[in-house]
């Protein structure tokens, strides 16, 4: 019965199998994408793109398993989510969404909310103040090009490219394995969205597996590209990739 | 017999109450003349209230001269029932299917008022007096109706509201607790605002009911003044823990498996239509499921 004789893959870093999308309609229920599988490997930057609708965000959302329409089997490592905490699971596989949502008084309250949950208490018992202490925050954010942010700020007074990076930083923080990046550079301008690219490259090289879903012309960062459109995922190549750079 | 002053209390006769009609006539006449509107409501909240006042004060009169405890126990049920039903009806933007947790919440602080206040706090000779009982539920019940209805509708509306916030949270590792928190704290301090400016107003501002009754009866205002303080204390403290109870209970309503967000859509008010439309099986099934129309748009966006 034991036959040793082929080695089991190496797991990838993250992987999604038979996942699957289905919206409630008049007529009951509208399939957006079925069985569709995916995989991000560490240091890899995966770009996906696609016509607005065709549910990028809605495969995004699956894979952190927040979406209540989706369904699928994801793994990180080869460990399936089903068998830790929603909580445990999206502390590794984390989802940075397209507009950010900063909560909090200024923006060193802002970046530290993730360290003030449960999940990453741990049993040292510090507070989110003595994990995260502003000079770590100060130096974190000088060190991906943000000094002209002020950590006493009202988020609400962050320009656009500000917020992104803020929010980004925020994430990058708690040191996910994956990062799920919805469309980050949208509505920044050239500086900014290279800047973006380039914090996340650096991500990548200290052995993050990145997704973003882009919309701009290829910034080569990626070692793969996929496009998403009518449920199917084609590979796309560099070429093809040059072409893009539509809103 | 109590009171150290002589009772001076005088009885309102028929009369008296034709010329309090008379007088909410004449508001309405006002009403009309300056075209504001109200004049409808008003004479009819007014005649309801005579007939449910007076009606109510027929009953207590022979409950209170039967002195039976069973009969007592069995008005108070009907009493939590009411309430239940008066805040489900004023919950609009909770979800269907609340009402069991209501009568729950609203039963346990009943308990807890009755045992707190009137018999370790008074101590009436008589433990099951439904003199003291009875109006003292009553005016809890009253309190925690109001102070459930706005807690429930601020919640949902809340969380739906605060829709990107809550995923956000979520998506950096909180707990449902955790994401609905901004919104249960925010939904408990308002429905307790009403009792805390009662707290604040009541003695230097104006004479709340309770304590203003004792004195009209003959009773002495100290001992008036001392009664009112359990009661707006107990008042404040209980709807505190009816809130905080349904709320605790009913936050995760908000959340699917694997803690993700989903607001169920407001339970469909109960109308003529929907009444009717109950009847046919299939509608019934997704009226249950998905809220009537405007409802469900709004969740479908909160959903996005």
């Amino acid at each position: 019965m034991t036959s040793q004789t082929q080695q089991t893959p190496a797991s990838h870093l993250f992987e999604a199998t038979g996942v699957t999308c289905q919206i409630p309609s008049e007529n009951g229920s509208r399939t957006i994408f079925e069985d569709l599988n995916f995989y991000v490997d560490r240091g890899e930057i995966v770009d996906l793109t696609g016509p607005s609708g065709s549910g990028k965000s809605t495969l995004l959302t699956a894979f952190a398993r927040l979406n209540v329409r989706t369904s699928g089997t994801f793994t990180v490592n080869g460990v399936d989510s089903s068998t830790m905490t929603p909580q445990q699971w999206r502390e590794q596989v984390s989802y940075l969404p397209q507009t950010s949502t900063l909560m909090g008084s200024s923006v060193a309250e802002a970046i530290r909310l993730p360290f003030t949950f449960k999940v990453r208490m741990g049993e040292s018992e510090q507070s989110a103040e003595e994990v995260l202490p502003d000079t770590k925050i100060r130096a974190m954010l000088d060190s991906i090009g943000c000094s002209d942010i002020n950590l006493d700020r009202k988020p609400r007074e962050l320009s656009g490219g500000q917020a992104a990076r803020v929010s980004l930083a925020r994430t990058l923080l708690t040191e996910p394995k994956v990062l799920l990046a919805d469309e980050v550079d949208a509505g920044l301008d050239p500086e900014n969205a290279d800047l973006v690219g380039q914090i996340m490259q650096e991500a990548a090289e200290r052995g993050m597996g990145i997704i973003r879903i882009r919309h701009r012309a290829t910034d080569h960062r990626a070692t793969r590209m996929y496009e998403l459109a009518h449920g199917q995922l084609k590979v796309i190549s560099a070429e093809d990739a040059e072409q893009g750079g539509e809103a | 017999m109590s009171g150290s002053i002589a009772s001076t209390y005088t009885v309102i006769d028929v009369w008296g109450l034709v010329l309090a009609m008379v007088m909410v006539c004449a508001a309405a006449g006002i009403s009309v003349a300056m075209k504001l509107g109200v004049a409808r409501s008003l004479v009819w909240g007014s005649v309801r209230s005579l007939i449910q006042l007076l009606v109510m004060g027929i009953v207590l009169t022979y409950i209170i001269r039967w002195n039976n405890a069973w009969i007592t126990v069995g008005l108070l049920c009907v009493m939590v029932l009411a309430a239940a039903q008066i805040a489900m009806g004023r919950a609009k933007g909770a979800p269907s299917g609340m009402i069991g947790i209501v009568l729950l919440s609203l039963a346990v602080t009943m308990l807890l008022m009755i045992t707190v206040v009137v018999e370790i706090i008074i101590r009436p000779k008589n433990w099951a007096s439904p003199e003291l009982i009875i109006p003292i539920t009553g005016m809890l019940l009253g309190n925690a109706v109001s102070a459930l209805a706005l807690g429930l509708n601020r919640f949902f509306d809340s969380m739906r509201e605060r829709a990107d916030d809550v995923q956000t949270m979520l998506a950096l590792g909180a707990t449902k607790w955790e994401a609905a928190r901004p919104s249960i704290r925010n939904s408990v301090k308002l429905g307790l605002l009403p009792s805390i400016a009662k707290l604040e107003t009541s003695g230097i501002v104006m004479i709340p009911g309770m304590m203003a009754g004792q004195i009209i009866s003959g009773e002495s205002p100290f001992q008036a003044a001392k009664y009112q303080f359990v009661l707006l204390t107990g008042i404040a403290a209980l709807t505190l823990v009816a809130d905080a109870i349904i709320l605790a209970l009913v936050y995760k309503r908000c959340f699917t498996s694997y803690d993700r967000y989903l607001v169920p859509p407001p339970a469909p008010a109960l109308s003529l239509k929907t009444l009717k439309s109950m009847f046919r099986k299939d509608s019934l099934k997704h009226l249950l499921e998905h809220g009537t129309d405007s409802a469900t748009k709004s969740a479908d966006k909160a959903e996005k």
